[in-house]
Order: C-alpha cells, then sequence, then structure tokens
C-alpha cells in the first residue's frame, strides 16, 4: 500500500473553488419558476394542534400553497426511530414544523408564513430530565417508550462494597453541561424539484444523504430509487447535519406543486430546527487510595435528549463507555440515560457524548489529588491507561495508547504555570 | 418607500419636514431594524451624500466632528486620537472593522442603545451636540439631550458634535464577552483635567448601565479638586461601584456589574495616553 | 423603484431596485454573484463582506441604495484560477480552508488590509481579521494564510 501521502501535506483541491467563491452551497443554486417555502414553527414547546386555518395566508397574493400535518403521506422521520413528525400536529418542542407555505417569492412566503393561524392546546412541560423519569410525568412517546426513559446503560465492573473500603478519599459531586448549538456558518437550504424522469431530485448540504434519501422517499411514499440526494458543498456540519431538516418539507412542496422548490433558513430558523449537544447532569462519586491509585467510581449520568431521540442512544452509551475518562478503576458503577423532554432535542456534536463527561471525571481528578496533596499530573501518571489495562466494560487495550508520553510532553508547561501544579 | 439623497443638510431637513422620513446613516442598526420590521420606515433620507457631514476638524476652542463621520474615521484621525482620546479608544473597541467603516457616531446617538460605546465619551467630554431641525439650529450639550424623551423629534437632524478644548486627557474601556464584535456589557469613560499634581475636574460617564448613557455628577464632585494617587483611584473605585449599584437596583446583572466596574474604571483610568502628561 | 449605478468587479451596472434591498440581495440574487454569503444577516459573521469604495463592509447591513455611484469588489473580482490573488494561494496551501463558508469574506478582508498595509505586524492582521468568523479552522491557519500572503505580496 502506498502511504507517501499520509503525514504530507496535501492541498485540498476543493480549496481552489472555494477561495474563488465559486463552490455552490445549497443556498446558491437556483431554477427558474421556483417556489419558495417558509415553514411555520410552533411557539409552544408542548401543545396538541387542534386547527389551522389557512385561508388568510392562501389569500395573499404570490401565495401557491400551505402544506400541513394531513398533507404528508407518511409524517414521521429519525435517524433511529421514526418519532420526528415532518408537519407536527402534536408539538413536543419551540421550534416544531407545523406548517409550510409556498410562495413566488421568499418575501411574500414570509409575509404569509405570518398568517396561518394555528390554534394550540398547550399542554404542560417539561424542562428537567430528571423530572421527565419521575414516574407520574406525562410520556412525550408513549408508542415508543412507556415513560420519558428513552435509554439505560448500566455498567459494572469489580465491587463497589470493596472498591469504596479500599478508598481513603471520596470526592462526590454534581456536574452540569448546557445545550450547545453547533452554529455552522452557513444555515440549511434546499432546492428540491421533480426532474425529467419524475424522480424527486433534493441538492442540499447533508452528513448522511443516503439516509436524507430513504426518509424523504419513506415520508413521501416513494422508491428509495425514485429518490436523488446531491450533497452540495456543506457549510460546516459538526454533527448538526446528520438530522433531516428542511429536505422532506421541500421535497413535498415539490412533489405537491411540481415546481421547483427553494428553501433557505435565517440564523434564527437554523437555530430551532437543528439538534443540540445533550446537556448532561452527571453525579460523581470517586475514590482513591492515600497512593493515589483509583480504586472506586459511581456515576449517574442524565443526558437531556429533549423532544425527539435522534442520535440519543449512541451519545448516552459513548458517555457511559467513556465515564472512566482513561484511566483505570478496578470497581465502577455507572449508569446513563436518555431522557425525553419538550427542550430541543439533541443529536450528534463533536465528541457525541465524550465530551461532555470530561467535565466531571477530570475535575475529580483534580479534587482528588488537592485531597491527596499530590500533583494534578501525578494522579493522572498513576492511573491513566496503558497498554494491557482493562476498561469498565472489560475491553483489554492493546493498541497503542501513548498518553504517557502525551503527559511527559506536557508536563513542563504544566509546571512553568502559576504554581497550580 | 421612497428614498432620498439629499446634497445638504438644509434639502435634508426640508425633506424631513415632508416627508415622514427617517434619517439613514450607516444603516448598522436602521438596516437591521428594517429587515426584522421593527421599523417600517415609510421613506428614508440617506445622509451619505452630505460631505458637510463627515468633518473633522478644529475650529477656535472646539474639536468639531460631523454627524456622518463612522467610527473608522474617527479612529484613524489624530486629532481626535490627541483631543478626545477616549473617543479614540471607544473607536477601536467598538464593532469590527467592517461596521466601523459602516457605522456613525450620529447613528450611535440617534440609536441610542444603552450600550452605544460613542456616547460615555462624548459625556465624559463635555461634548455638545448641534441640532438642525424645520425650528432651525439648536446647540446643547449631550447631557442635556439624553435626558429628552423622545431623544429627538422625527424631523430633526443631528449636525455634529463639538468638544470643546479644554486640555482634559481622557481614556475608555469597555467589558464585552469578546474582543471583537461585542456589545458592552459595561462602559467607563473618564477625562481629568490636571493641575501639577492637582485633579481639578473629573467627568465620569458610565454605559450599559441603564437606558441610556449617563455622566455621574456626583462622582465628579467626589473626586474633584483633589491629589492623585492610589488612594484617590481608590476612591474613585469605591465611588464608581455605588454609582452601579444606584443604577442597576435589582437587576439581575447587578451583582456582576457591581464588582466589575472597579476594574473597568482602573482600566479607563490606564487607557490615557502618558506622554507629555500625568498618568493617573 | 429607483434608479441607482454600481461599478462591480469593474464592470458598470444600471439597475432598478426597491429601496430597501440589502446590497447583498443585489449582488447575489440580480448580479448572480453567489460567491458572497449570508452567514447571519445581522452583522455578526462577516461572510457578506465585500469592498465598497476601498473599504470592507458587511453587504446584508448596506442598503444597495446606499452603495449608488459606488466601486464595488466581489469574491469573484479577485483572482482566478491561472492568477489567483497571493491571498487566495496562502489559504490554498496554508490550509486555511475548510468548509469554506467564510472564505470569500476572509479573502476579501484580508485582501483589503494588503492593499492598505503590504506588511502587516501579526496584531494589524488579527484586528483586520477579527470581523469574520470562521466556525471550522480555529483561525490559527486562517492568520498564517494572511501572514504568508504578505510575505509573498513583495
Ligand atoms: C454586528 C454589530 C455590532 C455592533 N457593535 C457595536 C458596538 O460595539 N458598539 C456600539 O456602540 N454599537 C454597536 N453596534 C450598533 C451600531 O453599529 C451603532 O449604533 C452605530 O453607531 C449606528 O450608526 P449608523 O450610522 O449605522 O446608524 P443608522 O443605522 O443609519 O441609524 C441609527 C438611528 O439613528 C438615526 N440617525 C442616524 N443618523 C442621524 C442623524 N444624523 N440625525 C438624526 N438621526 C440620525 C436613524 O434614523 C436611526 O434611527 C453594532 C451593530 C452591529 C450590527
Ligand atoms: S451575513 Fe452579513 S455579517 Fe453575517
Ligand atoms: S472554513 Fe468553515 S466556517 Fe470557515
Amino acid at each position: 500500500m502506498n502511504t507517501n501521502v499520509v503525514g504530507s501535506r496535501v492541498i485540498r483541491e476543493d480549496a481552489w473553488g472555494k477561495v474563488f467563491g465559486q463552490s455552490k452551497f445549497p443556498a446558491d443554486v437556483n431554477l427558474p419558476d421556483q417556489l419558495y417555502g417558509v415553514v411555520v414553527r410552533s411557539p409552544y414547546p408542548h401543545a396538541r394542534v387542534r386547527n389551522i386555518v389557512t385561508e388568510k395566508a392562501l389569500e395573499l397574493a404570490g401565495v401557491v400553497t400551505v402544506l400541513t400535518a394531513k398533507d404528508v403521506p407518511h409524517n414521521s422521520h429519525g435517524v433511529l426511530f421514526r418519532d420526528q413528525p415532518v408537519l407536527a400536529d402534536y408539538v413536543r418542542m419551540v421550534g416544531d414544523p407545523v406548517a409550510v407555505v409556498g410562495a413566488e417569492t421568499m418575501e411574500i412566503a414570509r409575509a404569509a408564513a405570518k398568517l396561518v393561524e394555528i390554534d394550540y392546546e398547550v399542554l404542560p412541560a417539561v424542562f428537567d430530565a430528571e423530572q421527565a423519569m419521575l414516574p407520574e410525568a406525562l410520556p412525550l412517546h408513549p408508542e415508543l417508550k412507556p415513560t420519558n426513559v428513552l435509554y439505560h446503560m448500566p455498567i459494572r465492573r469489580g465491587t463497589m462494597e470493596d472498591g469504596w473500603a479500599l478508598a481513603d478519599v471520596v470526592i462526590e459531586n454534581e456536574y452540569n453541561t448546557q445545550h450547545v448549538d453547533h452554529a455552522f456558518l452557513q444555515p440549511e437550504a434546499v432546492l428540491a424539484y421533480v426532474d425529467e424522469r419524475g424522480h424527486m431530485v433534493v441538492q442540499t448540504a447533508t452528513q448522511y444523504a443516503h439516509y436524507d434519501r430513504g426518509e424523504i422517499a419513506h415520508a413521501l411514499g416513494l422508491r428509495f430509487s425514485q429518490v436523488q440526494v446531491k450533497t452540495l458543498a456543506v457549510g460546516g456540519a459538526f454533527g448538526g447535519r446528520e438530522d433531516i431538516s428542511l429536505q422532506i418539507i421541500a421535497a413535498l412542496l415539490a412533489l405537491t406543486t411540481l415546481r421547483p422548490v427553494k428553501m433557505e433558513n435565517t440564523r434564527e430558523e437554523s437555530f430551532y430546527s437543528h439538534s443540540k449537544r445533550h446537556p448532561m447532569r452527571m453525579y460523581y462519586k470517586t475514590g482513591a487510595t492515600k497512593d493515589g491509585k483509583l480504586v472506586a467510581m459511581e456515576a449517574k449520568i442524565v443526558g437531556d435528549a429533549g423532544a425527539y431521540a435522534s442520535w440519543s442512544i449512541n451519545v448516552l452509551r459513548k458517555s457511559a463507555v467513556h465515564a472512566t475518562g482513561p484511566y483505570v478503576i478496578p470497581n465502577v458503577s455507572i449508569d446513563s440515560f436518555a431522557v425525553f423532554t419538550n427542550n430541543p432535542y439533541a443529536g450528534a456534536m463533536r465528541g457525541f457524548g465524550a465530551a461532555q463527561t470530561v467535565l466531571a471525571y477530570e475535575s475529580q481528578m483534580d479534587l482528588l489529588a488537592k485531597a491527596l496533596g499530590i500533583s494534578a499530573l501525578e494522579i493522572r501518571l498513576l492511573n491513566h491507561f496503558k497498554v494491557g489495562s482493562t476498561t469498565a466494560t472489560g475491553q483489554v487495550l492493546t493498541g497503542s495508547i501513548p498518553l504517557d508520553q502525551c503527559l511527559a510532553k506536557i508536563a513542563p508547561y504544566l509546571q512553568k504555570g502559576d504554581g497550580i501544579l | 418607500m421612497k428614498y432620498f439623497q439629499p446634497q445638504s443638510v438644509r434639502e435634508a431637513v426640508e425633506i424631513a419636514q415632508t416627508s415622514e422620513a427617517a434619517f439613514l446613516a450607516g444603516g448598522t442598526d436602521l438596516v437591521l431594524f428594517m429587515q426584522t420590521g421593527k421599523i417600517k420606515p415609510i421613506a428614508l433620507i440617506d445622509l451619505g451624500k452630505i460631505p458637510q457631514l463627515k468633518m473633522i476638524r478644529e475650529t477656535e476652542g472646539y474639536l468639531e466632528i460631523g454627524s456622518m463621520a463612522t467610527f473608522a474615521e474617527m479612529g484613524n484621525n489624530e486629532l481626535i486620537y490627541k483631543q478626545a482620546h477616549a473617543l479614540w479608544l471607544a473607536c477601536h473597541t467598538m464593532g469590527s472593522p467592517q461596521i466601523r467603516n459602516q457605522a456613525t457616531i450620529g447613528g450611535n446617538l440617534g440609536n441610542c442603545s444603552p450600550a452605544a460605546d460613542g456616547l460615555p465619551p462624548l459625556l465624559a467630554l463635555g461634548a455638545e451636540v448641534h441640532l438642525v431641525s424645520g425650528n432651525g439650529d439648536e446647540v446643547i450639550a449631550l447631557e442635556s439631550l439624553l435626558s429628552r424623551t423622545p431623544l429627538l423629534a422625527q424631523d430633526t437632524l443631528i449636525q455634529g458634535f463639538r468638544i470643546p478644548l479644554k486640555g482634559f486627557q481622557s481614556g475608555f474601556a469597555k467589558l464585552g464577552r469578546r474582543r471583537a464584535l461585542a456589545i458592552a456589557r459595561l462602559s467607563v469613560a473618564v477625562a481629568i483635567e490636571v493641575d501639577g499634581n492637582l485633579v481639578t475636574q473629573v467627568r465620569v460617564a458610565l454605559g450599559a448601565v441603564g437606558r441610556r448613557a449617563f455622566l455621574s455628577e456626583a462622582l465628579n464632585q467626589d473626586l474633584s479638586g483633589q491629589e492623585i494617587n492610589e488612594a484617590w483611584i481608590e476612591k474613585g473605585v469605591e465611588q464608581v461601584q455605588r454609582i452601579v449599584r444606584e443604577a442597576l437596583g435589582t437587576r439581575a446583572s447587578a451583582p456582576y456589574k457591581r464588582v466589575a466596574v472597579s476594574g473597568v474604571f482602573r482600566e479607563a483610568l490606564d487607557s490615557f495616553i502618558t506622554e507629555g502628561g500625568s498618568n493617573a | 423603484m429607483m434608479d441607482i449605478k454600481l461599478m462591480v468587479n469593474n464592470k458598470p451596472y444600471t439597475l432598478n431596485i426597491e429601496p430597501s434591498e440589502r446590497l447583498l440581495d443585489v449582488l447575489r440574487t440580480r448580479l448572480g454573484l453567489m460567491g458572497t454569503k449570508e452567514g447571519c444577516g445581522e452583522g455578526e459573521c462577516g461572510a457578506c463582506t465585500v469592498i465598497v469604495d476601498g473599504k470592507t463592509v458587511n453587504s446584508c447591513l448596506v442598503l444597495a441604495a446606499q452603495a449608488n455611484g459606488s466601486e464595488i469588489t466581489t469574491i469573484e473580482g479577485v483572482g482566478n484560477r491561472r492568477k489567483p490573488h497571493p491571498v487566495q494561494k496562502a489559504f490554498v496551501e496554508v490550509g486555511a480552508v475548510q468548509c469554506g463558508f467564510c472564505t470569500p469574506g476572509m479573502v476579501l478582508s484580508a485582501k483589503n488590509l494588503l492593499d492598505k498595509k503590504s506588511k502587516p505586524s501579526d496584531d494589524e492582521i488579527s484586528v483586520a481579521m477579527s470581523g469574520n468568523l470562521c466556525r471550522c479552522t480555529g483561525y490559527d491557519k486562517i492568520l498564517r494564510a494572511v501572514k504568508l500572503a504578505s510575505q509573498e505580496g513583495n
């Protein structure tokens, strides 16, 4: 195998098109006679749509159609479960799409979107994942799960009593992280049209073209072979373009009107319409001997999945697997949960659940070191994974684990600091 | 919507009287408000083609700044650097290069956001505002103008500002969430007149601690006529914290800003030009 | 509606527009110059940066009417595959381009800086680029690319 390229500096060929401004992002493509689509989103976090009156919007000159839940052949999509409506008649978060307006210009479509009258029956909402876990909490997806606990991942290793018996120091704390938006620089945009073959063509920026194709086909009742998704230049994604945003809605408009359809999110709409990083509440209890060896750790991690499942199971699984950090701990008990709430739905974002737990386990390490009177570097050197270590999930590590080299490299910088280490 | 591009101030005011139009300077506030539908003007009077409004010059005893001077132009101006240093500093922390190329000092006052960066320096420097309307010309101290509601009548044009050249030294500091493109959470402008070791006059103005930027009279009295030294600075810090506490009351940001202002105040003092003058 | 004259990338245009149209929309939809991007629509990101009469501005905050009579440079007016501008070459060589959505605005801010000052200091480069957000690269390579371009421009 030729490995010349590995480790060498290569020029990415697409960079040329980008420095000349030639690369086409989905907002940059248009077709003659295209319609413009604008979504009407729910201002309520939990509500049943009682009735939608579209007359006023339709009376506005230039408005071609207003579509709602009843116009979607199969009204669901989602990466793990199809638990997310294309157009909602039951709203689970602020920003859920409830209707879409198709009009001759973007301005008209935006004006008409304000004229769509939606009667909501507002329902009680839950914004705290632990409250949503309580038995009396109203389940948000009863067809999927009887309670709001979408996922529970337990990890057990060793014997906790033995571990705590060995511990000379125990640190116990609660850690919280918040929602984070990917804020990729290019807001979502789509151009959808029915081509000369009668196929649905959807041009968009996506991380997941083949999945998009399946979901568009499913929702519209088409065969896979009748749907083509073209990925144009992707203006940043970071996980935020794994779920479907405007793709099905634009395709639905195009199929209904048989005209090309252009949709473009404003930055504000973009914030409403894609996933977020999971906020996590993490209860950690970690014990070490007076020599600085970790002996026991108990962690409960509650991930706020928000309104829809998206990748929550995979994300909270990763949180559980990474809950000890890169440290050997013989006695471990981890429980990780993904829980539905009426918050914005959470999904993939850089690190995929491994990023949040860092806050907890590394803070625990610092606090243990402090309690033991050793340096933050020492406690890590004493406990980090090496070749042959066994992780909490029972995996024996055989590959390259150059953490010692990494710590050796940064040690001089750490010690130069203002006495913190 | 109608669009006018008058060539003179008089023409602009005449159009304003008859058309219910809004004045358009750089547009960094107005265009955004139009975009979001917050303001729906019937007509716009673009002031961009009136050369007189762009002038920055020294006349007898005054530094004059036209309302259409942009933050970039003021930030590149030698006179402003020397004679209105607080304003010069504000110009460099305001917005981003693109915003500074577009945004004007007149628009800063016209929009009059609580966090407007141009206003505390102008207040501290004792600026007066030259207004022109159907009723003629008016020159008014900025601090008096800022107590009016509404700030300006629809047909009143801000022609410019004039800062009396009294040899004040001045500085400015701002607390933002990051270095560029950060709306001020808090800003402090300080101007002092020094005689030997004595501070004969002190003018401190604060931004983002109330509805509009304001000049603190109490501070001026408490800190004037004294010797500059560490104790004076400490007294200043104490006083400025008290002012912020009084201004913010029970607002959520109060506990934070009350503490933060001491650092911002010290930074403002540190930002004076040092050469040829005392550095407080 | 009103008539305006613009000189865009050295080409004269006379356009009949609504006074409320943003320069960004006129460039993109009326002139088809899609290299100017809209990332935020409110002056925060700099993806819509163009040069108007020698100054960078956010075209999402400028009315086309305000630019009447102006000379405008968009990314389409800067370099091409046969003769890339030193900034464009440096961005490619250093790897300052990832998704590329911020790139046109970045290139214009950098070009404008070098037009005014061929040998800017590191600080001047940071300030000149401070109105352009990038979510992908982490800025280090972007600043390095501008530096490299300033060295090569000689
Ligand atoms: C991304 C971004 C960042 C920003 N950062 C800052 C910042 O750091 N600090 C800060 O202070 N501001 C900031 N601003 C706000 C804005 O740029 C300033 O308020 C600016 O000074 C407005 O000037 P303008 O020329 O653009 O005004 P315009 O938008 O043209 O006008 C603003 C208002 O003033 C009126 N007006 C303008 N000129 C006159 C006149 N001569 N006579 C009478 N009325 C007039 C207009 O009718 C309008 O109501 C920022 C804005 C944006 C979009
Ligand atoms: S689109 Fe103009 S600054 Fe972001
Ligand atoms: S390269 Fe993606 S935003 Fe800069």
